[in-house]
């Protein structure tokens, strides 16, 4: 990885939307669609796309968790979606929800990923065919995977405490109200109740939206890199954890961190301020 | 219980499997856009707020007639979601006829009965957000003297209506609604 990259590592992790409109029926792809808002699927989407909703389908309904190896092997299956199938993501609020899912999906094991480059927005300004069609797809046999890769991209709150006393790289990508802790959560958003605000001890304030264009398309790989490896501090080999309310937005940063800068060891701390807010003795900053 | 349109309206949504529930509730979001102000409507109240954070813009737009009816219009902005697009034009048009006390009276209950127990699990918050805003409007008018007298139609003959397509009259009118200041010295 360079530290002053002139392109993506991965720039095969990003379709533009002029390219998806040329494939939309190729084989081997599958269109994923995830939102932050549960009904726009059904407004209309990208033809031939599925949608997978982020608590609905990928999160266990009575742990806060994600599902299961088997019911992850399920909600391919019966999305047509086997293990070489290469998922396309795309989604609203500049693909938040769509990173998530495609977060979820690594943890997983599947490693065909990439993201639409602007989402779901951008293909509509663009006046990109929209339809109504629900897709499906014969079923297909998705093998259950034999782990989640929880330890490689996950944080769980003591190695996000680890991580805060080591001094190593921990980036708050909440908005910097919430950073600083005077407001817990977004206005008007669905409150995930939390009852201390401030931020983890040491962490760096970087909110997802300055990796992202006017157009939600993702920042050149020279201005990512300025922004994460000069602002940040972030560095190639050090361990990396990014966290926010509940993990979407971190799922953002995330898939910049990794797949754009191509650093291998960043993990999401999905437990997010929704967890360390309320852990009981858990330590908090406050301010700028 | 219910107004007599909002009640008509819960029984439809009762009466649909779960995928026509959600293919109504998506065609009330697409018809959101009805229930904006027309040309030369004006209003007693307007309440207007943009959300740094989500980009949503939400307006609600407040009348009450002669006979102490309200006419609820609302303005929402592009980022604004699909359940609560359609939240706007059932309770836009169930609403309507009905007193600021009626609406204020209404239990929130029935919003469970219209958009189905999946929606309200994964969006416990948004599906009360437009009646929340909609009773914060209807609010005024029983808490503030001024608005009283508006109900009268005493302050109307007094004080410039708030035309809803002039921006600077929104914008008089949200520092009017949010200067609790004001209103006590009122």
């Amino acid at each position: 990885m360079a530290t002053n990259p002139t392109q993506y590592a991965h720039p095969e992790a990003l379709v533009e939307t002029d390219w998806l409109e040329k494939h939309l029926k190729d084989e081997g792809i599958r269109i994923v669609e995830s939102n932050e808002d549960v009904l726009l699927y059904d407004t209309g989407h990208i033809p031939g796309a599925v949608h997978i909703d982020w608590r609905a389908d990928l999160q266990d309904q009575v742990i806060r968790d994600y599902i299961t190896p088997e019911k992850f092997a399920e909600l391919c299956s019966k999305n047509g979606i086997t293990p070489d199938t290469t998922c396309i993501f795309y989604g609203d609020k500049a693909n938040w929800w769509a990173c998530y899912a495609l977060w979820a999906f690594r943890l997983f094991g599947h490693e065909k990923v990439k993201v639409l480059n602007g989402g779901r927005d951008k293909w509509k300004a663009e006046g990109r065919p929209m339809t109504k069609e629900r897709s499906t797809y014969p079923r297909a046999n998705y093998s259950v995977p034999k782990k989640r890769f929880d330890k490689e991209i996950r944080a769980f709150a003591d190695e996000a405490l680890a991580q805060s006393k080591a001094k190593k790289p921990l980036i708050d990508v909440r908005s910097p109200g919430e950073f600083k802790g005077e407001v817990t959560h977004m206005p008007e958003y669905p409150q995930e109740g939390v009852l201390r605000g401030g931020h983890i001890p040491g962490a760096k304030s970087m909110p997802w939206k300055t990796a992202t264009n006017e157009d939600n398309t993702f920042k050149s790989a020279p201005e990512l890199a300025k922004i994460y490896f000069d602002q940040c501090g972030v560095k190639a080999g050090t361990d990396t954890v990014v966290y926010c309310r509940i993990g979407e937005r971190s799922s953002h940063t995330w898939f910049v961190l990794t797949y754009l800068l191509g650093l291998d060891n960043v993990r999401n701390y999905d437990g997010s301020w929704t967890e360390w807010g309320n852990k009981v003795g858990a330590p908090i900053e406050k301010g700028a | 219980m219910y107004p007599t349109k909002l009640n008509k309206i819960i029984h439809l949504f009762e009466t649909l499997p779960e995928d026509e529930r959600r293919e109504t509730i998506v065609s009330y979001a697409e018809n959101a856009k009805k229930q904006e102000p027309r040309k030369d409507e004006q209003f007693d109240l307007v309440d207007v707020r943009k959300d740094e954070e989500c980009m949503d813009t939400v307006g609600v737009y407040l009348h009450v007639d002669e006979n102490g009816k309200a006419q609820i219009r609302m303005t929402l902005g592009p980022e604004v979601q699909t359940l609560t697009r359609a939240m706007t034009a059932i309770l836009c048009k169930g609403l309507e006829g009905c007193t600021p006390q009626e609406i204020l009276d209404l239990p929130s209950d029935f919003v469970t009965r219209i958009v189905g127990a999946e929606l309200v699990r994964i969006r416990s918050q948004t599906i009360y957000y437009v009646l929340t805003r909609i009773k914060g409007i209807c609010s005024r008018p029983t808490q503030s003297k001024r608005m009283r007298s508006a109900r009268c139609g005493a302050l109307r003959a007094r004080r410039p209506r708030y035309p809803a397509e002039t921006t600077s009259g929104v914008k008089f009118c949200l520092f009017r609604l949010f200067s609790p200041a004001q209103d006590a010295a009122e």
